[in-house]
């Protein structure tokens, strides 16, 4: 065997590694995207729970209530805003819901003056379940930025973002938190 | 500790020192590789002093005259029998584990005596599992209790599709819900990170080690009858004693050292999974409340045997007061852990 044929031989393999490479990272991309998007859909799916579960709860709590029908109100209205920009722009949704992620808070700040409520059966039932759908909100949203940032940093380091220039793979938008929901909301029944 | 200070953190709870659980995540990650690659080089250097010493017995019986091999020689003598030997202990490991893990893990649950809940018997464990479950990204795993006052926890199931959960009464009545949570987070994180998997591998292999030497030191003892037997005139040169002894020196230390290995590696995927824990809950004083509970409980759980001992959070059966050594234990010291929780933020 010649000194030419070894170097065809070597330039083939090296070609051959290169393409294989390029396809574990075309197919790294893609479940990527495919994660980002399912992460996405989850976001969904809690905030029609917690658009479901706050009527419920408003008509268990108001019978204890009578002096916080403003704030009782509030909640309702932000509710019903939240469900009709759920229709609109995405901007628009993520706004109103944190209107009434801020609503809720004042909601479960003044239950905390209510003993009898708070020991109702109900109410506590209640309460769990919105406790884990506020959980559930910030987690899903929490998994897709960190699915948005694994997605990202594939998109732009190299030598992955050859293969994702190439294949039209951008860059995903993070999940901000709107302004009103950074201070938290901390539900802790027992 | 290392890791450098991330700001991406900017308000850590306080107690925490500011750490990325990402560089721990990494860190956790790596020395498992290697401590794997030190377990197959335990298997493979096992399997490769068994060819040898065969071969060279074999070699010096069929030397004629007084021309035994020499120790040099047989030291430095290429073994294709222990190349064989090595070989067949990789593959043999490799098969075992894939039957393993075909066979499945149900049996894990019944050995525990763990009951599966629905979601209106114990909404709030529900509502937590499928709260980190959200977190993980993994299909949340099916729920089960330990009717026992004892506080632990342990996760199975070899794909995240088919995992479980279950957690001890005494858990479920002691824990805040945060803490609770912790718990939860750390075992959804040893299915997200593969650990039952890896524990069900490392297992086989540890299991190899020790069958593969019993058997030899039975075929050692039986030996060494026969030869007692005979008169020692014609054979045995300094070669023979020399492979002989260095089999007895392997199939002493081979599974005494898979042992270590696997513990270490237990150990490495048990501060893997409080740090992946930290990254579903964004919360690390949750998991250390839970731990310095479980810490201080003098209730020890008594389903638990030796086979399914790494699952759990805590090792049902040690007490770790102090930072013992152990270094045949599957869990760090629980102080340990919380000292590494702190630098998490």
């Amino acid at each position: 065997m010649g000194t030419g044929s070894i170097i065809l031989l070597i330039v083939v393999a090296v070609l051959v590694l290169l393409v294989f490479y390029g396809i574990a990272v075309y197919n790294g991309l893609v479940s990527g995207r495919n994660q980002v998007e399912a992460a996405w859909g989850q976001i969904d799916v809690q905030l029609k729970r917690r658009h479901d579960l706050i009527p419920n709860l408003v008509e268990v709590v108001k019978d204890y209530m009578d002096y916080e029908q403003e704030t009782l109100q509030q909640v309702i209205q932000a509710r019903n805003g939240a469900v009709a920009a759920g229709g609109q722009s995405r901007e628009a949704a993520i706004g109103a819901e944190g209107v009434l992620g801020a609503a809720l808070g004042r909601l479960f700040a003044l239950v905390e003056n209510y003993p009898d409520l708070k020991a109702n059966e109900n109410v506590q039932r209640l309460m769990e379940e919105l406790a884990t759908t506020e959980n559930r909100i910030a987690f899903s949203r929490q998994h897709y930025n960190d699915s948005v940032m694994s997605m990202n940093t594939r998109v732009e380091s190299f030598p992955s973002n050859i293969v994702a220039n190439s294949f039209g793979f951008i860059r995903a938008p993070y999940f901000e938190v709107p302004e009103a929901e950074t201070a938290p909301v901390k539900v802790d029944l027992r | 500790m290392a890791g450098a200070p991330e700001g991406r953190h900017s308000n850590p709870a306080p107690g925490i020192r500011r750490t990325d659980f990402h560089a721990a995540i990494r860190r956790n990650e790596r020395n498992t590789v290697w401590l794997c690659l030190v377990m197959v080089l335990i298997g493979g250097a096992f399997g490769y002093a068994i060819g040898w010493s065969a071969e060279i017995v074999t070699l010096d019986a069929g030397r004629a005259g007084p021309a035994p091999l020499s120790v040099m020689e047989a030291l430095t003598y290429p073994s294709p029998w222990g190349g064989t030997g090595a070989a067949i202990m990789v593959i043999v490991s490799a098969l075992w584990v894939m039957v393993t893990l075909f066979a499945g893990d149900r049996i894990l649950l019944a050995l525990a005596g763990a009951r599966e809940v629905s979601a209106e018997a114990e909404p709030v464990l529900h509502n937590v599992v499928e709260e980190m479950a959200l977190a993980s990204g993994l299909p949340k795993p099916r729920v089960f209790v330990l009717e026992s006052p004892a506080l632990n926890a342990f996760a199975t199931g070899l794909r995240p599709e088919k995992s479980a959960v279950a957690v001890t009464r005494g858990l479920l009545a002691d824990l805040k819900r945060n803490e609770l949570q912790g718990v939860v987070a750390h075992e959804m994180s040893h299915i997200a990170n593969n650990d039952i998997l890896y524990a069900t591998a490392v297992g086989v292999v540890v299991g190899l080690i020790a069958l593969v030497s019993d058997a030899l030191f039975r075929g050692l003892r039986r030996g060494a009858f026969r030869s007692s037997g005979r008169s020692r005139s014609k054979g045995g040169g300094a070669a023979v004693v020399l492979a002989l002894v260095v089999l007895l020196v392997f199939a002493i230390l081979a599974p005494l050292a898979a042992r270590l290995v696997q513990m270490a590696i237990s150990r490495e995927r048990e501060y893997l999974a409080d740090a992946t824990a930290v990254k579903f809950t964004r919360d690390p004083l949750g998991l250390i409340g839970a731990l310095e509970k479980i810490d201080g409980t003098k209730q020890r759980f008594q389903g638990a045997n030796r086979a399914i001992q790494h699952l759990f959070i805590a090792n049902p059966f040690r007490k770790f007061g102090a930072r013992d050594s152990a270094l045949l234990s599957t869990h760090p010291p629980t102080p340990a852990r919380i000292e590494r929780l702190r630098d998490l933020g």
